[in-house]
């Protein structure tokens, strides 16, 4: 066992938090604040290849590795939580969905414009009445020749605003429940597709998190990904993927908040020396530290069986659900450790307290991953 | 036109100084597992004959003396867009001065083929002694410019901007030439794309010895350094607060007496 990055995760390491550092959390509180899609940062990922870390090159992608996918997402989301997560869905629930599930025809036409950055996905599972409940889709797909016609609401999508390719699920007969689902590619400017809504959020403000419409939305039949009545299958699936992504994100905002409140020990003075001399600050700087160092190795761990094809899900939700709590303990604290300057918008750590909770939400909640850890455990 | 560029791995020149510790025996920093990265004129020197070559067409190869880790200071070379690297690495090159590892680095340079152009850092991120390149220069039989900002393609050679005091000089060179080089806004160094970081990973780097590069090992080393340190600490610094007693015009008249004393004024 070795706990260490061999030279090529390293130096993919030392140049994502070059970029990070300089070119993605000068901008971070300015994407807060304004609510703003960072489209320059986003393009800037495409052109290096984080867009589609590890989709092998012949599909756009840079065929990378897991664990590089995790240090990536970890890294831009250290500087930017909103950024973060705009990479970790295009990556891993978009592109993986498509290198899996896809034809190669669709990998060719949508996939390898996807990986190289140059269009964006978006993922649609949720609907107003099916969360965490994903078996029980309202949406439908009504098969009429060659097309399917796509009747429905889906909600909380992230990127909706500005993608060019979602992944809709979608039921063909609400009877079937789960066996019904299939999942459709459907494009920017299809008729009958658009947004309805776009969400104010807590967090990663500089994400669209949109209410989408589709009405009689002629899909073609080339753009079905897998077959009738697979989308449940392929939703899970490339949910296990999403959730590596989700604990890399929520390791990076913790240790943003964990490295800032460190700063701020050191440097804060109080009764005469610093905050960090005191055993009662300390205590909680080690809390912080050990729960981020073991977040960050379970999401290692799932990365790695990803890599190696054994099945990965107990562990991707084990990771997800660890890390996006630590995620909130750490940032609540670093808040607690700056006392008044951290309940104020000058200082970073509100912003990575808010942009937290949303780990605990997204991509399963907190109690769909102890369910499904659950179900691994007592069958 | 063929560049070698000379890159140095040091330890990250942006850790903190709290972080810093010297070695009392050895007189240097101690690496401690903190990170490894080029050094940052070496990167822009990098970039510039990348750009030259993007512009002109050539051939850019890295070169760096140092330990088994400097491989990933050539990996990264790779990454951003060098042709070909080479790794000198020899455990008698261990306490070299600068005399030693620009003996090396020359045989290096001559080992790799012709070069029209040599490329060195201005200084390193750590000794920022100034001196590897003239000495590579001086061991080669070549001239060389140093502090230079940006270089021009010519027909007979380059035309390169050298930065002095309060200004500039432009010189037309003939190669082969060595350049020192600094950073500006038109050598900044690129980030290298992921799948180019993989493609670095899979190309081997062999390293060569000193015998490789046809030197007899007495030639480098602690034994012939000509530069001995004598002492090498970390600068203490101390701050005190002294409040001025009195009205505003007794105050400033202390606050004269102090900063005199102090000789700020």
């Amino acid at each position: 066992m070795d706990f260490g990055l061999t030279q090529q995760q390293q130096l993919f390491q030392e140049m994502v938090r070059e970029f990070a550092e300089k070119e993605v959390a000068p901008r971070a509180a300015e994407v807060d604040e304004e609510a703003c899609f960072p489209a320059e940062t986003v393009r800037m990922m495409g052109k290096l290849g984080l867009m589609g870390v590890t989709i092998p090159e012949a599909y756009g992608g840079a065929g990378a590795d897991t664990i590089c996918y995790a240090i990536a997402v970890e890294e831009i989301s250290r500087a930017c939580a909103s950024t973060g997560v705009i990479m970790s869905i295009n990556n891993s629930l978009v592109c993986d969905s498509i290198h899996t599930f896809g034809a190669e025809e669709q990998k060719r036409r949508l996939l390898i414009p996807l990986a190289r950055g140059e269009k964006l996905g978006c993922y649609c599972l949720s609907e107003p009445d099916a969360g965490s409940d994903a078996a029980n889709l309202q949406l439908t797909a009504r098969a009429e020749g060659n097309h399917f016609l796509l009747n429905g609401v889906k909600n909380f999508i992230t990127n909706g605003q500005e993608a060019n390719i979602a992944i809709v699920f979608a039921t063909v007969d609400r009877q079937l429940k789960h066996k019904g689902i299939s999942a459709f590619l459907v494009e920017k400017g299809t008729p009958g597709f658009g947004v309805l809504k776009v969400e104010k959020k807590l967090g990663i403000r500089g994400t669209s998190c949109c209410q989408l419409l589709f009405e009689n939305c002629r899909v073609p039949r080339e753009n079905l990904l897998g077959g009738i009545g697979e989308g449940f299958n392929i939703a899970m699936a490339s949910l296990d993927g999403g959730r590596i992504g989700i604990a890399a994100q929520a390791v990076g905002i913790a240790r943003a908040a964990y490295e800032a409140a460190l700063g701020y020990a050191k440097g804060r003075v109080q009764f005469g020396q610093p905050i960090a001399s005191f055993q009662a600050i300390q205590f909680m700087l080690a809390d912080m530290a050990t729960t981020i160092d073991a977040a960050r190795l379970l999401a290692y761990r799932a990365a790695i069986l990803r890599d190696q094809g054994i099945q990965y899900g107990l562990e991707a939700s084990m990771a997800k659900l660890y890390a996006s709590e630590v995620a909130m303990c750490v940032t609540t604290k670093a808040i607690q450790i700056y006392g008044g300057y951290g309940y104020i918008t000058d200082y970073p750590v509100q912003r990575y307290f808010r942009d937290a909770k949303v780990t605990e939400i997204y991509e399963g909640t907190s109690e769909i991953q102890r369910l499904v850890i659950a179900g691994h455990l007592v069958g | 036109m063929r560049i070698v560029v000379c890159l140095k791995q040091i330890i990250d020149p942006e850790l903190p100084a709290s972080q810093f510790r010297i070695d009392a025996e050895s007189k240097r920093q101690q690496p401690n597992g903190h990170p490894l990265v080029v050094s940052p004129y070496d990167e822009n020197a990098l970039e510039l004959a990348l750009k030259l070559k993007e512009q002109t067409g050539g051939h850019v190869a890295v070169l760096s003396v140092g330990q088994s880790s400097a491989v990933s200071a050539l990996r990264k070379g790779l990454a951003m867009g060098a042709d070909e690297a080479a790794l000198i690495s020899d455990p008698a090159l261990e306490g070299s001065d600068a005399f030693g590892i620009a003996t090396a680095l020359a045989q290096g340079i001559q080992k790799l083929g012709h070069a029209d152009l040599v490329l060195c850092g201005c200084e390193s991120g750590d000794w920022a002694d100034r001196t590897v390149g003239p000495i590579v220069a001086e061991t080669l039989k070549i001239p060389c410019v140093t502090f230079v900002a940006r270089v021009e393609r010519q027909d007979r050679g380059v035309r390169v901007q050298r930065v002095v005091e309060e200004g500039y000089e432009v010189w037309e060179v003939t190669p082969p030439v060595l350049l020192t080089i600094l950073s500006d806004e038109t050598n900044i160094p690129r980030y290298p794309k992921v799948k180019d970081i993989m493609a670095a990973s899979r190309r081997p780097i062999p390293p060569w010895s000193v015998s490789d590069l046809g030197l007899d090992a007495s030639s480098v080393g602690k034994a012939v350094k000509r530069i001995e340190i004598q002492e090498l600490t970390v600068p203490t610094r101390e701050s005190r607060c002294e409040l001025l007693e009195g009205d505003a015009q007794e105050q400033v008249a202390t606050l004269i007496t102090r900063l005199r004393e102090r000789k700020v004024i």
